[in-house]
């Protein structure tokens, strides 16, 4: 099987670039930064970035480069014992994917409604009636039409850029990276010159220190940065797999970890700009909007709301907020789609076209329970549970696989050997002792909470039937597509 | 319309500093090797 190579050092870059930013940076970040002390939780997650975010990213393009194969050959040349963990490792982000993308059909279907703001002024009971929200979990409702159009748009492009090979991938992050940046320039700017916007930049950003005392801001710091880098999702080993040989890791990850985080802090002021003005044009306090100013709240009310009230080109606004959410989703979308799908055309030598074919409709197929009228909650629960026990183990044990039980000074040469920044010990230390202790912590955490305090006071049997089972299912499909043999196993 | 109180003013050049000049700098770095 001829190996695939990503066209430019720049292609790989603006790939990884594309995997990492996502929906989350716009909608998450600025959050939980007004959250946790305003500017002083600058300091918690520079910290985390420095000592977390980047030895992992730097640790996953060691691992692609040097095994070039994605996750689950890459751990069986590891030991043979640990090919589940990689397909554990590409089945987690298959399985984010499948409600990731839903969320991209909303944008979708938001873009259009853009053009004449048919949302008006009742932005809140328009976004229920577009998704037929039953207001519950357990009660499922009717199939919303606009959003399986979207999901058919949304699988559809995601296709055509992965069935392809990187060297595609490659001309379509060219276009889709710097696109949602521009875009969220233009936003932000926009969102600047309103009247409030100060104020709402003042919230975003003013330090509280005494917030540094809190543990808890700096978990949320570490967490921040884990989840929004994309790393523990094969994502990076799959792309940095197909690097050249002589490549330069620790630059790329640098470059890739400081643009995610670069675009997560340029997201705050597009954000708080406007969330200062909505608070200004209702004549509101900004404490008052709580929850509206994150998640899907933020995206699908508060920001269409505040677009609304804008006194000119408010339709223009709209439709490019969207455009840019949608640009920035795709590369996360189609990247999550990559490991399974690589993985599959690696060990049984199927062709990439007809690996993705299936993976897609596999995914679309998946998706349409998410259309349900209890669609929304459907994707909060799993996105809770995916992203707090799947992601968190993931990296857990993918640190003490590499750091305990293989020799990680070897990816440490390895890296070295081609890039232009050497890593000292340091790195060993932080993979070894720093990531699993503050992951092990964050997993401690999610346990206690979700057992004294079940996930939105769900009853028992939903959290382990939305939440838990298919957490545990990945593990188990994981586990048996490592003890199917291929054809070379066989002979 | 209000100014941005001075310490949101220090986080914000903190910010820009650390994360834009961060990525300039590596950015730079690998220009430079090519």
């Amino acid at each position: 099987m001829k190996n695939e190579h990503w066209n430019t050092r720049f292609a790989f870059i603006m790939a990884a670039i594309g995997s990492a930013v996502g929906l989350g940076n716009v909608w998450r970040f600025p959050y939980i930064c007004y959250e946790n002390g305003g500017g002083a939780f600058l300091i918690p997650y520079f910290v985390a970035l420095f000592t977390a975010g980047i030895p992992l990213m730097i640790l996953e393009f060691s691992i692609g480069h040097w095994a070039r194969h994605a996750p689950p050959e890459a751990f069986k040349k590891i030991g043979r014992k640990w090919e589940w963990f990689g397909w554990w490792s590409t089945f987690v982000p298959f399985t984010i994917a499948i409600y990731y993308v839903v969320i991209m059909a909303w944008c979708f279907s938001y873009m259009i409604y853009a053009i004449n703001l048919q949302w008006g002024g009742q932005a809140t009971s328009f976004f229920q009636n577009f998704l037929g929200d039953t207001g519950s979990i357990t009660n499922i409702g009717g199939i919303s039409l606009p959003i399986v159009f979207g999901l058919i748009a949304v699988w559809a492009c995601i296709f055509l850029i992965l069935y392809k090979g990187v060297k595609r991938i490659g001309k379509v992050v060219a276009l889709t990276v710097p696109i949602p940046t521009i875009l969220l320039i233009i936003l932000t700017i926009r969102g600047l010159t309103l009247p409030g916007a100060m104020e709402g930049i003042s919230y975003y950003l003013t330090p509280n220190f005494s917030a540094l005392t809190d543990v808890n801001v700096w978990l949320a710091a570490y967490a921040q940065v884990f989840f929004s880098l994309g790393v523990a999702q094969g994502i990076m080993i799959t792309y940095a797999s197909f690097l050249k040989k002589k490549s330069d890791i620790t630059n790329n990850a640098f470059i890739v970890s400081l643009a995610d985080a670069g675009t997560s802090f340029l997201a705050g002021f597009t954000v708080f700009s406007v969330v200062g003005y909505l608070a200004s044009a209702q004549g509101i306090g900004i404490q008052a909007l709580g929850q509206q100013i994150a998640g899907p709240n933020l995206t699908f009310i508060t920001y269409p709301t505040a677009i609304s009230l804008l006194p000119f080109a408010a339709a223009f606004f709209g439709v490019i907020f969207f455009i840019a959410l949608l640009t920035f989703g795709i590369d996360s979308a189609f990247s999550m789609i990559e490991p399974v799908s690589s993985g599959i055309h690696q060990k049984w030598k199927i062709s990439k076209a007809k690996t993705t074919g299936i993976i897609c409709l596999i995914g679309f197929l998946l998706s349409l329970f998410f259309t349900m009228g209890n669609g929304l909650h459907l994707v909060d629960m799993l996105d809770h549970f995916v992203a707090n026990f799947g992601l968190v183990l993931i990296g857990l044990i993918e640190c003490i696989i590499l750091g305990w039980m293989y020799t990680l000074h070897k990816l440490r040469r390895h890296a070295n050997e081609t890039s232009e920044i050497k890593l000292g010990r340091w790195w060993e230390y932080l993979i070894k002792f720093v990531i699993p202790g503050v992951l092990l912590t964050l997993l401690a955490m999610s346990i206690i909470n979700n057992i004294t305090d079940p996930y939105m006071g769900y009853p028992w049997w939903v959290i382990i039937g939305v939440g838990v089972t298919p957490v545990v299912s990945i593990v188990i499909i994981s586990v048996i597509l490592s003890k199917i043999k291929n054809k070379e196993s066989k002979a | 319309m209000t100014t941005l109180p001075l310490p949101a003013i220090m986080m914000l050049a903190f910010g820009v500093i650390v994360v834009y000049g961060g990525l300039a700098y590596f950015i730079y770095r690998a220009i430079r090797k090519k």
